[in-house]
């Protein structure tokens, strides 16, 4: 009997130890603030033009802009990336004359803008890895592959030029769940492209507020 | 493992986005889809004709070679072209009546087929006037455009040097629906009202 209570007793010791070690597994930090990981976002942008792009060419926003990324996220607080997306203003005039020289033009205008910006970019984070909510800072450069259309009626006069292209922006990420692999990020950037021709005499530049997920994995 | 799968779900992802254009000309009418050009000439004095004939069949152009026609489409674009002229102040006379503007109209279809011909070149050890022979189910291309062109000629002043009557007005009416009966009127209307300088009364 006194045999069978000391085992029991014992049992019921290493039970209580073992209970008291089980929390010591949830302080280790979590893998994605010890290793470096990629971090991949698909984004949808609403756009709206600016300056001399909206005075002179098309002042209408577009929702019809999306854009995937990869960013290589450090341990420090800067991860970089890259970025390619899609971008589509349109602006349709209804019937009006046009003068060019001794000719005289009567045409409904449909102006487009096209863009397939390729960027690299740097984000600098001012939380932890694993907070939260994440916000950032970011800094883009690139190229824009650019498609100019200025369509009268079904006529069009098109002009297609490889620009170069930046943006600053900021935003913040939100993680779904704590320490988690899919959030949502949210960010609002300001996007200028150089491009000189027709009715486009200073660039296209354009406020862009997108929204997007994420997923990490290491 | 892992990043490779990532990078194909990644590709298809973008792959979808990025072939989701729209397309601009969506919902483009056919009147909204045409165009019309005019030219003028800036030394024309337009207030020196008085009277005005039109040819009474059309010039179709196609490409190379061109006939004479007359539908009953053309018939209702002279007709609709007479009627904004007497507006304008020229007076109708028959052709024979030696009128100072003359008018002709043609419709030209431009058609390109799109094959490229190229020579073969001697690393084949063909060259020297082999081409490429196309079989016959190849699948080639046409684009064709086709247009309304109204010239107005100086019957009054002709260059009897060069042998050439000026044309002192063109118009040019582009887009789809050109050979649609219910826009005549409009389409002629609109080439006229966009050359207020023709007015003479």
């Amino acid at each position: 009997m006194k045999k069978i209570s000391i085992i029991a007793f014992c049992l019921a010791l290493s039970y209580v130890s073992v209970a008291q070690e089980a929390p010591k597994l949830y302080t280790l930090p979590s893998p994605f603030e010890r290793y470096s990981h990629y971090l991949a976002t698909v984004r949808i942008t609403g756009a709206v033009p600016l300056g001399s792009f909206s005075s002179s060419y098309i002042d209408k926003t577009s929702f019809e802009n999306y854009s995937i990324s990869m960013e290589w996220v450090t341990r420090s607080a800067v991860s970089v990336g890259g970025e390619v997306g899609y971008s589509y203003f349109q602006k349709r005039l209804p019937r009006n004359t046009y003068q060019n020289g001794d000719q005289t033009i009567s045409a409904v205008q449909t102006r487009t803008l096209t863009q397939y910006p390729v960027q690299v970019f740097a984000n600098y984070h001012f939380l932890g890895k694993n907070s939260t909510i994440q916000p950032y800072v970011q800094l883009s450069g690139g190229v824009s592959i650019l498609d100019y259309t200025v369509y009268y009626g079904i006529l069009s006069d098109q002009k297609q030029k490889v620009s170069p292209t930046y943006g600053v922006g900021v935003g913040s990420k939100f993680l779904f769940r704590r320490d988690g692999s899919f959030g949502a990020d949210v960010r609002v950037k300001y996007a200028g492209t150089s491009f000189k021709y027709d009715y486009l005499q200073n660039g296209a530049a354009s406020l862009n507020t997108s929204v997007g997920i994420f997923y990490r994995w290491w | 493992m892992m990043l490779n799968r990532t990078f194909i779900w990644i590709a298809a992802v973008a792959t979808t986005l990025f072939s989701c254009t729209k397309d601009p000309l969506a919902g483009l009418s056919d009147p909204d889809s045409q165009v019309f050009i005019t030219n003028r000439d800036a030394q024309a004095n337009y207030k020196q004709y008085k009277t005005f004939s039109v040819v009474d069949s059309v010039q179709v152009i196609e490409d190379d070679y061109s006939t004479s026609d007359l539908t009953s489409l053309d018939q209702d674009m002279l007709i609709r072209i007479v009627t904004n002229m007497e507006k304008l102040g020229y007076k109708y006379v028959p052709a024979g009546s030696k009128p100072d503007i003359g008018i002709n109209l043609a419709r030209v279809t431009n058609t390109s087929i799109n094959v490229v011909s190229q020579p073969v070149s001697s690393y084949w050890g063909y060259g020297g006037g082999y081409g490429y022979g196309y079989p016959s189910y190849y699948q080639y291309y046409q684009t064709s455009e086709s247009f309304w062109s109204l010239s107005m000629l100086d019957l009054k002043n002709p260059d009897t040097v060069t042998k050439n009557l000026k044309v002192v007005w063109n118009a040019q009416i582009r887009g789809a629906g050109l050979g649609n009966e219910e826009y005549v009127d409009q389409m002629v209307d609109s080439v006229f009202g966009q050359s207020a300088y023709l007015k003479i009364n």
